[in-house]
């Protein structure tokens, strides 16, 4: 059943109650319709009966004085017939010979003797097929007056049947009344009886409706008893909701693992960029062991020995920021533009390609945007971006203020974002096997700051855009 | 006769083994009626019986008929003792019958035949009522037919060319409900009932109106036939009738006939009716 167009606004809870009520409403009216028919029937059978009986009554007492056209034997039976049913129903009882005139009538001032029946006849039902009136009028019935076998009159009544057309008004208003009362408080029970069925609907959904993100699981002591659909229902919610929360949990690692993925990918460079000096730092103390007695050569040993060993902790900071578990609500810095550009840098170098960095942000604008996300965002963007344009390709990042917040724009040269890694960047697809989560770690970090990100590709050059807006500066 | 022959004999057989008080109990004066008075009242027959049976010392058997002719046959083929008849079936048998007593109405033995209307009927005499419906009494009737059908006569005319249609309701309160409840225009009633269901019935008098009224004439008597007049019980039954004011339970009855009494009579007091009689005859 389609709800009327005015239910389709209101809540289920509300709608499916209401139309239980309507539809016992409904039920109400039909079987009060059912029942006044029945009554209907009932009455009319039982005139039908009295009726006849009347008549037949009439029939054995008329017959002989009818047959001798017997004006007075025939009124006086049907006077003393009326004075004997003195307000009773018959009003009025008119005698005719077969040939439709007067013999005589209960009330001759009404049907005077030899006067023709006709005008009588028309009004009148046959017996068998007697209807109730609507009104007060009295019904008029015709019968045939047989005796010894043989039709030898008619006879006309009207009956008083303002009794029974007031029983059954009175039945009808009773009736109405009783089941419109009956129907109420069937309408209500089944509004609240359906309403309360509904009630583990409703809190599955104001559970939903208050889910923000995240699904929570409804409390074992809420869920519905027994094994109904509902609790079933409730169970596969839950079931759900445990879904989603150990899937986010898994992302939320892979995210946190994808930290350290992303130094991994840099550690080879990273341990060259270490090992590469640490030869001239042996040969500086060789040297120092050699000339100790030659303070210029020992005093230029040293100087290289400080330069490398600054180069090295300098390496080992960046790396150790990278990691830093503690850097949620750090400000972002011009420095962490340095550390990045020193971790990723040697793995430009190793695939002899082009850097172009510029960060024209300054402190202050930076200061607004919180460090860990937007290194993040950055790092993996190079790292993609390089491993992109492979040997010799060109990688740029540029960071800039403008009216919106911050924009890191990240650019290579290489093929362009394949299907699959622009389906993790751009849109919220479920992961296929086998892919990393760096972009996708990247969309969720863009999405938490509310920023968005944007990808275009010209003159053989991919450019990846993000916009973080400027928001309150993280404490 | 067979019948009478077989209850002398029984009569004879019993007077030898029984005694006269015995005999006497066992065989009732019958007593023939007709409705000229009100004969539809159960207390008014009961009271005439017990008065009659106490004033006659004999049981009483009240044997009731339809029509005048019934009773007057029956009491011809000696079916009945004696009857309580009409002047004008009386006059008819007068030969064969033989006055017990006549009552008396209002003072006199004497009463008058009424010609009745509906009550809003705008007639104002017996012409103005040619062309209608008329309701008589009895064809055997004085003051429920013969009066009407006489003056008629005297006129020329005959009930059934006066009238548009005539009916016998046979009983004088049937002619009142007849024109009371509208059968028929008008009707010829026995002044005597009318005045009595006046006092009875007010409601049902009330809707005729009496537009003539006859000369007195003798009231209905009490006949027997003439060869009885000295049988023992018609000689008990007409001290029980003359007999009627003298007693407590005979002046209930009476109070409830609303009569006076019972006088013996004579021929003469229907002198009238012999002359309607004639009337009639002779249209």
């Amino acid at each position: 059943m389609v709800p009327a167009a005015p239910l389709r606004g209101l809540p289920l809870s509300v709608r499916v109650p209401l139309i239980a009520a309507g539809l016992m409403v409904l039920v109400g009216v039909v079987a009060s319709r059912q029942v006044l028919v029945s009554l209907d029937a009932v009455q009319e059978e039982r005139l039908r009966e009295l009726a006849r009986l009347h008549v037949d009554g009439l029939a054995v007492a008329l017959g002989p004085s009818v047959l001798r056209r017997d004006v007075w034997e025939v009124y006086d039976t049907l006077d003393r017939a009326t004075s004997a049913l003195a307000g009773q129903r018959m009003v009025l009882t008119v005698v005719a010979d077969e040939a439709g005139r007067v013999i005589a009538a209960s009330d001759p001032r009404r049907a005077a003797v030899d006067s023709d029946l006709a005008p009588l006849l028309q009004a009148a039902q046959a017996v068998d097929e007697i209807r109730l009136p609507r009104g007060d009028d009295p019904v008029h019935v015709r019968a045939e007056l047989a005796y010894q076998g043989r039709a030898v009159g008619q006879i006309v009544s009207e009956l008083d049947v303002s009794d029974l057309v007031a029983e059954r008004r009175r039945a009808g208003l009773y009736l109405l009344a009783g089941n419109a009362l009956a129907t109420l408080v069937l309408a209500c029970g089944g509004y609240l009886a359906v309403r309360r069925m509904l009630r583990p609907v409703s809190m599955l959904a104001g559970h939903m409706a208050r889910t923000e993100g995240v699904p929570v699981a409804i409390p074992a002591a809420d869920l519905p008893k027994g094994d109904t659909e509902l609790a079933r229902l409730f169970q596969t919610y839950n079931a759900m909701s445990g879904a989603v929360e150990a899937r986010a949990e898994a992302e939320r690692r892979l995210a946190e693992r994808e930290r350290f993925v992303s130094l991994g990918r840099l550690s080879s460079s990273l341990a060259h960029e270490i090992n590469n000096p640490l030869g001239g730092l042996l040969n500086a103390t060789d040297t120092i062991r050699t000339y100790a007695d030659r303070p210029e050569v020992v005093r230029e040993a040293a100087d290289l020995l400080d330069r490398g060993l600054r180069h090295l902790r300098d390496v080992s900071r960046a790396t150790l920021e990278q990691n830093r578990l503690d850097r949620h609500g750090m400000a972002l810095t011009p420095e962490d533009f340095d550390d990045l550009r020193l971790l990723f840098s040697p793995e430009v170098s190793r695939l002899g390609q082009v850097l172009d960095w510029q960060v024209a942000a300054p402190a202050a604008a930076l200061a607004g945007f919180p460090a860990a996300a937007a290194r993040q965002i950055a790092l993996n963007l190079l790292l993609n971006a390089s491993a992109a344009a492979g040997n010799g390709g060109r990688v740029g990042l540029s960071v800039r203020a403008d009216a919106e917040g911050l924009v890191l724009m990240i650019r290579d040269s290489g093929p362009g974002l394949p299907e699959p890694a622009r389906l993790r960047l751009m849109t919220d697809a479920p992961l296929q096997p086998g892919g990393g989560v760096g972009l996708r770690l990247v969309r969720d970090l863009v999405a938490a700051a509310r920023g968005r990100v944007e990808y275009a590709r010209w003159d053989g050059v991919s450019e990846i855009t993000v916009h973080l807006p400027a928001g309150e500066a993280p404490c | 006769m067979t019948r009478f022959a077989r209850r002398t004999l029984i009569a004879g057989a019993a007077a030898l083994i029984a005694a006269p008080g015995l005999l006497r109990a066992a065989e009732p004066i019958r007593l023939g009626l007709t409705p000229v008075f009100l004969d539809n009242d159960a207390e008014v027959i009961a009271r005439l019986r017990a008065a009659l049976g106490t004033g006659s010392g004999r049981a009483i058997e009240l044997v009731q008929r339809r029509t005048y002719q019934e009773v007057t046959g029956m009491l011809l083929e000696g079916a009945v003792d004696a009857a309580w008849l009409c002047g004008f079936p009386f006059l008819q048998h007068e030969p064969a019958l033989a006055l017990l007593g006549v009552p008396v109405w209002r003072g006199a033995p004497l009463y008058q035949s009424y010609l009745i209307v509906g009550r809003d009927d705008p007639a104002a005499a017996l012409p103005d009522l040619q062309g209608g419906t008329h309701a008589f009494s009895d064809p055997d009737s004085n003051s429920g037919w013969l009066i009407t059908a006489s003056d008629l006569a005297r006129i020329g005319a005959r009930p059934e060319a006066f009238f548009l249609r005539t009916l016998f309701a046979y009983g004088h309160r049937n002619v009142v409900r007849a024109v009371a409840g509208g059968l028929t225009r008008s009707g010829s009633v026995d002044g005597y009932v009318w005045e009595a269901l006046a006092g009875v019935e007010p409601g049902l008098t009330a809707q005729t109106r009496v537009i003539g009224r006859s000369e007195e004439l003798g009231f209905p008597p009490f006949v027997t036939r003439r060869e009885r007049v000295d049988d023992p019980a018609v000689t008990a039954l007409r001290g029980a009738l003359l007999g009627l004011s003298g007693t407590a339970e005979g002046q209930a009855a009476l109070s409830l006939l609303q009569l006076d009494g019972v006088v013996p009579g004579e021929a003469a007091l229907f002198d009238g009716i012999r002359a309607r009689m004639r009337d009639v005859q002779a249209g």
